[in-house]
């Protein structure tokens, strides 16, 4: 018996490594991860010099694990058994709970907060001396869920406290209050735009801006959204939907992207967007260095230039309530120091709108 | 090249199997060799020459101290051989730390080194100095085909982590070895356990210790927590790549030594170290220890070979003070435990096994630190030094988010399993037990791969040795 099972055994392993080598091998190499929203590694440059100074080897190392035949498959048993039978409470970094799912982000980064406390300070030094400048902090979702279901994350009043004091020279708007788990997406960091209208009236009123315009119709998307934790996570969590807002304002508003260079005029929402690998690039089509939403009127007189990251593009159309004309500038895409000729800042109100993951992580921030 | 990589287990280990086997028994190490070379050279490709030098030093030294015909000869031939060996250790692993303590004491401004210590120079420079005294003990015949040689120090299974296989364990074997269904089985059985320590359970108490380092949230509770899962990591990495090894050198027909004997369940640090990293304590013993005369010498004498001793063992683990200390740490507990308390230990079950838990672990907590003050924050903080508190936030997550890990871990490090597994095999259901064995085994693979794939957590620890 002992004989046969050795002879098995040896017979199956040798099947089993032949035949997954040899579909790593004969697989054809897959350029982009939609789960994971990154480019995946490719076959690595072949010379004597890569070779030599062993940057080949690296480059192998990465290749054969992103092109492992079915590998989100073996994401999600990954996932599956360090969650179900080693009992994690998170799968590389994130958790599920209560049909969210959360990053846990708790270490505080000084230094990122001290760069983009530089940038702002350089934008007022440069372009704002005469500006009114406002500030709100948009606190990560992980900060409605962790604490109370026992996960570490950012001591948020801790961390706005101290960005603040950081650029004392703008006036704060607290929205803490204003927001719940429930105001983002189950499994995406971005809050939910038909959840966050009174963040954007509260901001308006701050600026001191009356709010007009009525109300909004509510429209949804036909196309599911899996967030950006969705793949991160790896195990399969219900999509979530994508509503956005609608009125005539909004429906009639001049939107115009700078992405090339060129100004081109489009819609607020982008509906090609809705179906591609990130949904929620369908607001103001998502990552943009420059944007500029005008009213339909024409009438420029009140004008509000916000500064802000990918949040930014889902609030931007309800300040039209309050705005004749927005600009949104995000200096991640664009350096600051070319600002002055492509926007007109005299007379505008300023708004700085950012995560607190983006100021945790300001290094993009140019 | 890491055994725990895609490219190994799909791309390398498949070819190489393929190439060995339909060789001709005569070409089977030059297949192995070619392989250990490409293995060796796949992350540091520089390197494998240094390799290679100290092969063809041995090599001809060994044919020279084998031919010598006084025994002065053979000692200056052997001397000038050990020099040489030693040298290439000497300057890649211990420059660095020489001219920066020489630094350190004198204030003469030193520029870094900044020297790349090639993976595995401690392992393989041990197996070829025992190589050396060996011949010259008259114990083994000088290998007189360089390939063979260059086999046995190059062999891939136990190149950059262990075992330390002395050549005089594997002498015949070099030259005709076994082929069996039955030895393939067991080694099947052996690297797939030893992978799966690696992979499930070490790295994944690697996360947790990486937590720990990175965390702004310390407290007395977690730096035993850490104490606790950097002594399980240390275990199931090392001794996971040792199963890979002695289940690789089965596969090729190999029969390497035991190198961990479940180490936690010693009731002495004496006993740990007759479990733990077997062929490294007994290389020292018999290369050193012995050769100073032992513990058949005065009191005196005998304190100062294990001074010795256990100093080269910290040092060898790495070029940096808190391996040292590390080292004498033991020295000072096997010293206490020779003289005074050994037969205490030995009638008392349970305080033993505390006495020698504790003692693991926080000497695994000195040996976890980036240089001595590390080390001693480090020690320090397992009994509230640095006036931090005895619980924190970090540890309660930490503790909720890998308990299960550190049972496992636990249970996994005593016999009890394998005896449970024994137990069973020779009952009824022995048969079920026997047949599941294959689908266990395939299914951690998978498992172990999907970590993999997933790119988790998957350090190296000893580019340090």
């Amino acid at each position: 018996m002992k004989n046969i099972k050795n002879i098995v055994s040896v017979i199956v392993f040798s099947v089993f490594l032949i035949t997954v080598s040899s579909v790593c091998l004969a697989k054809p190499d897959t350029q982009y991860s939609d789960a994971e929203r990154r480019e995946l590694a490719q076959f690595p440059k072949t010379s004597a010099e890569t070779i030599a100074t062993g940057e080949f080897s690296k480059g192998f190392e990465s290749y054969t694990t992103d092109q492992f035949p079915m590998r989100e498959l073996m994401r999600k048993i990954k996932a599956a058994f360090s969650t179900v039978i080693l009992g994690k409470a998170e799968n590389n970094g994130l958790f599920y709970m209560g049909g969210h799912i959360s990053k846990i982000d708790e270490q505080e980064n000084e230094k990122m907060m001290d760069h983009a406390a530089a940038r702002f300070t350089y934008l007022r030094d440069t372009y704002l001396k005469d500006n009114k400048i406002y500030f709100s902090i948009i606190p990560d979702k992980n900060m409605f869920i962790a604490e109370k279901n026992g996960y570490p994350s950012l001591d948020y009043k801790g961390f706005a406290h101290r960005m603040k004091s950081k650029v004392d020279f703008m006036e704060y708007v607290d929205i803490y209050d204003l927001l719940s788990a429930d105001d983002y997406y189950n499994t995406d960091t971005h809050w939910r735009q038909e959840k966050i209208t009174d963040i954007a009236d509260r901001l308006l009123n701050v600026m001191g801006k009356g709010i007009n315009g009525g109300s909004y119709n509510e429209n949804t998307s036909d196309f599911p959204f899996r967030g950006v934790y969705s793949g991160q996570y790896a195990l399969n969590i219900p999509a979530d939907t994508i509503k956005y807002l609608t009125n005539d304002t909004l429906n009639n508003a001049i939107v115009t992207y700078y992405d090339t260079g060129m100004p081109k005029v489009g819609d607020m929402y982008n509906m090609d967007k809705a179906s591609s690998k990130d949904p929620y690039e369908m607001f103001l089509s998502g990552a943009m260095p420059l944007v500029t939403i005008e009213k339909s009127s024409g009438n420029q007189e009140n004008h509000l230039i916000l500064f802000r990251d990918s949040f930014g593009s889902s609030i931007a159309p309800l300040f039209l309530k309050g705005y004749d004309k927005i600009t949104l500038i995000d200096t991640r895409y664009v350096q600051s120091g070319l600002l002055g000729n492509l926007v007109d800042f005299s007379g505008a109100d300023v708004l700085f709108l950012y995560s607190t993951s983006l100021l945790n992580s300001s290094l993009a921030i140019k | 090249m890491l055994f725990s990589s895609i490219t190994f287990l799909y791309y390398f280990l498949p070819l190489v199997l393929i190439l060995y086997f339909i060789a001709p028994k005569k070409l089977k190490n030059v297949v192995l060799l070619l392989a250990s070379l490409l293995f060796y050279a796949w992350g540091e490709p520089k390197c494998v020459f240094l390799m290679l030098a100290t092969i063809v030093w041995n090599y001809c030294f060994g044919l020279i101290i084998g031919k010598a015909q006084s025994k002065r000869a053979k000692k200056i031939y052997l001397t000038v051989s050990i020099i040489g060996t030693l040298s290439g250790l000497l300057y890649f692993k211990y420059a660095g730390f020489f001219v920066e303590n020489f630094a350190r004491l004198t204030g003469i401004v030193t520029p870094a080194l900044n020297i790349v210590l090639p993976i595995g120079i401690s392992f393989y420079t041990f197996q070829i100095l025992s190589y050396s005294v060996d011949v010259y003990r008259g114990e083994v015949a000088a290998q007189k085909n360089p390939i063979t040689l260059a086999t046995y120090i190059a062999l891939f299974p136990q190149l950059i982590a262990g075992p330390i296989v002395r050549y005089k364990d594997v002498a015949e074997q070099l030259d005709s070895r076994l082929h069996s269904f039955d030895k393939a089985a067991e080694g099947i059985k052996r690297f797939v356990c030893g992978l799966s320590k690696k992979i499930i359970l070490a790295n994944t108490l690697g996360e947790l210790c990486e937590g720990f380092y990175s965390s702004g949230d310390l407290s007395v509770m977690y730096f035993w927590l850490f104490a606790v899962s950097y002594t399980l990591q240390i275990y199931f990495d090392f001794s996971g790549y040792s199963d890979m090894a002695i289940g690789l050198g089965k596969i090729f027909g190999f029969e390497f030594l035991e190198n961990f004997r479940y180490p936690f369940i010693s009731k002495s640090i004496t006993e740990f170290w007759r479990r733990w990293h077997i062929s490294l304590g007994s290389w020292f013993r018999d290369y050193v220890y012995f050769p100073m005369g032992g513990s058949r010498v005065g009191k005196g004498r005998l304190v100062f070979n294990l001074l010795t001793v256990w100093f080269l063992t910290g040092f060898w683990h790495g070029a940096e003070w808190n391996f040292i200390m590390w080292g004498l740490f033991f020295f000072v507990f096997l010293t206490i435990e020779k003289f005074f308390f050994k037969g205490f230990l030995q009638k008392s079950k349970v305080i033993s096994h505390i006495y020698t838990l504790f003692l693991v672990a926080v000497s695994f907590v000195i040996f976890s630190g980036n240089g001595l003050q590390e080390a001693v924050i480090r020690a320090g903080g397992l009994f509230g030094a640095g006036d931090i508190p005895l619980v924190s936030e970090g540890v309660v997550f930490a503790i909720k988010n890998y308990a299960t890990v550190i049972l496992v871990a636990a249970v996994c490090s005593t016999p009890l399993l394998k005896t449970l597994y024994d137990k069973l095999r020779a009952t009824k259901v022995g048969i079920i037990i026997e047949i599941l064995e294959i689908p266990v085994l395939l299914m951690l693979v998978i498992i172990a791969t999907a970590y993999l794939a997933d790119g988790s957590f998957n350090p190296f620890l000893y580019f340090r040795f």
